[in-house]
């Protein structure tokens, strides 16, 4: 069920993965922020999913510009501890004990 | 029918067409053929005049911000040692973390975001439907100053008979376009792995060039080249003088960037360093200074006989690992 709902935020990180390899590098470093725009909204979406952080990732990318001082800026840490982030950086629901 | 991609181009567009037909009347003004394809490739180069000259505050700042860092210079050679010969993910991470904080803590920073990149994707696609729009429908027109007379005369132009806006993969036909096309496929890729190159083989730090990220951007570099390959065939050639165009002036404006404020550390940071002295020299020879030491007092070494105090391990340690 859980996994299930977790479909969309799956499937925006693969969409995100995908870019981080493949359009991200042909940029090179530009970002002023650490970690970068594309890891931010990485992030942000496992760990406050597609709704919530997109729009985090909307306005880091907004707040990213040569006029902002820049610096290191995380997402917020909001994953529930029902979630786990795999080696892959999808979300999966926390083995529960026993079930 | 106004969908919201052509909606936010509108404004686009109509400056893009503005720029272009004054360019346009400026060269038929002083005896160009207005239907001439190279007149309007000329008044594509103005365009990309235009735009890249708008981008050049963005320009100066980078290069203010990287004199800047010649002062960030020592604070950021500390960070270097401090994260020395440590390649795993975690010792990365945290020097990029306290590099960026240095940065930040100081105003300034060595990157300019994507800002400069992206601004000019609309300008690109604008462009691009510009073109589209005279080659499908002249008798529709431009949405502002581009006129369906003009809108004709762009859409029909052509260059040695090559039609402007004809494309590798759809050109009637037409072997010359192919040529043209396939020359500016050479171009573009020619003057993007330049551009690259020099940044990634003279203005990049020794540090930075040891990071699996710097690798990786190599391997792009020569990936590059495939990936404009495929995407000029589908490009018309009036878009492909733009972004010919707009690459040498990338190039340019790199060059004079790296040769006058290169990146602490990197090649080209010595090369100037080397640059500067030999010009000092030729100044001093030229003006018959006679060779001497430069006037300084007499320095006497400071001997510290004070003996230094046994520090222990985890103090040591302590110490070394403090946030700057």
């Amino acid at each position: 069920m859980s996994a299930l709902l977790l479909l969309p935020r799956n499937a925006v990180i693969a969409v995100l993965r995908l870019y981080r390899v493949a359009v991200s590098p042909l940029y090179g470093d530009v970002c002023r922020y650490h970690p970068s725009c594309s890891r931010y909204a990485l992030e942000a979406v496992q760990q406050s999913g597609v709704v919530v952080g997109t729009a985090q990732a909307a306005w880091r990318v907004l707040r990213c510009n040569p006029w902002s001082r820049g610096g290191v800026d995380d997402p917020p840490a909001r994953l529930r501890s029902s979630y786990r982030i795999t080696t892959h950086g999808f979300v999966r629901p926390a083995e529960q004990p026993g079930g | 029918m106004a969908d919201l991609f052509s909606l936010v181009l509108w404004p686009f567009k109509w400056v893009i067409e503005a720029i272009l037909v004054g360019f346009h009347s400026l060269w038929t003004a002083i005896g160009f053929d207005g239907n001439d394809g190279l007149t309007w490739i000329l008044s594509i180069l103005g365009l990309v005049i235009v735009v890249r000259s708008a981008l050049i505050p963005l320009f100066v700042r980078q290069i203010k911000s990287q004199r800047k860092m010649l002062e960030l210079a020592p604070q950021l050679k500390k960070i270097q040692e401090k994260y020395k010969g440590k390649r795993d993910q975690f010792s990365r991470e945290a020097m990029s973390r306290e590099t960026m904080e240095l940065y930040r803590h100081n105003g300034t920073s060595p990157f300019s975001s994507c800002l400069p990149l992206v601004a000019q994707m609309p300008i690109f696609f604008s462009l691009f439907q510009v073109l589209e729009t005279a080659q499908r429908d002249p008798s529709k027109g431009g949405v502002g100053l581009l006129t369906p007379a003009l809108s004709g005369s762009f859409g029909r132009s052509d260059l040695f008979g090559a039609s402007l806006h004809a494309t590798i993969s759809n050109n009637g036909g037409d072997a010359l376009v192919t040529v043209i096309g396939i020359g500016m496929v050479a171009l573009m890729t020619i003057t993007q792995f330049i551009t690259q190159l020099q940044i990634m083989s003279k203005n990049v730090s020794a540090e930075t060039m040891a990071s699996p990220m710097y690798r990786q951007q190599k391997m792009l570099l020569y990936v590059l080249p495939l990936v404009f390959i495929f995407s000029g065939i589908a490009f018309p050639l009036g878009v492909m003088f733009y972004w010919v165009f707009s690459n040498l002036w990338t190039m340019g404006q790199q060059f004079i960037v790296i040769r006058n404020s290169p990146t602490p550390g990197s090649e080209a940071a010595k090369a100037r360093e080397i640059r500067l002295a030999k010009k000092a020299e030729r100044q001093r020879e030229r003006s018959g200074a006679p060779l001497e030491a430069p006037e300084v007092g007499v320095v006497v070494p400071k001997v510290n006989n004070q003996r230094t105090q046994p520090v222990g391990k985890a103090r040591s340690k302590r110490t070394g690992e403090r946030r700057a």
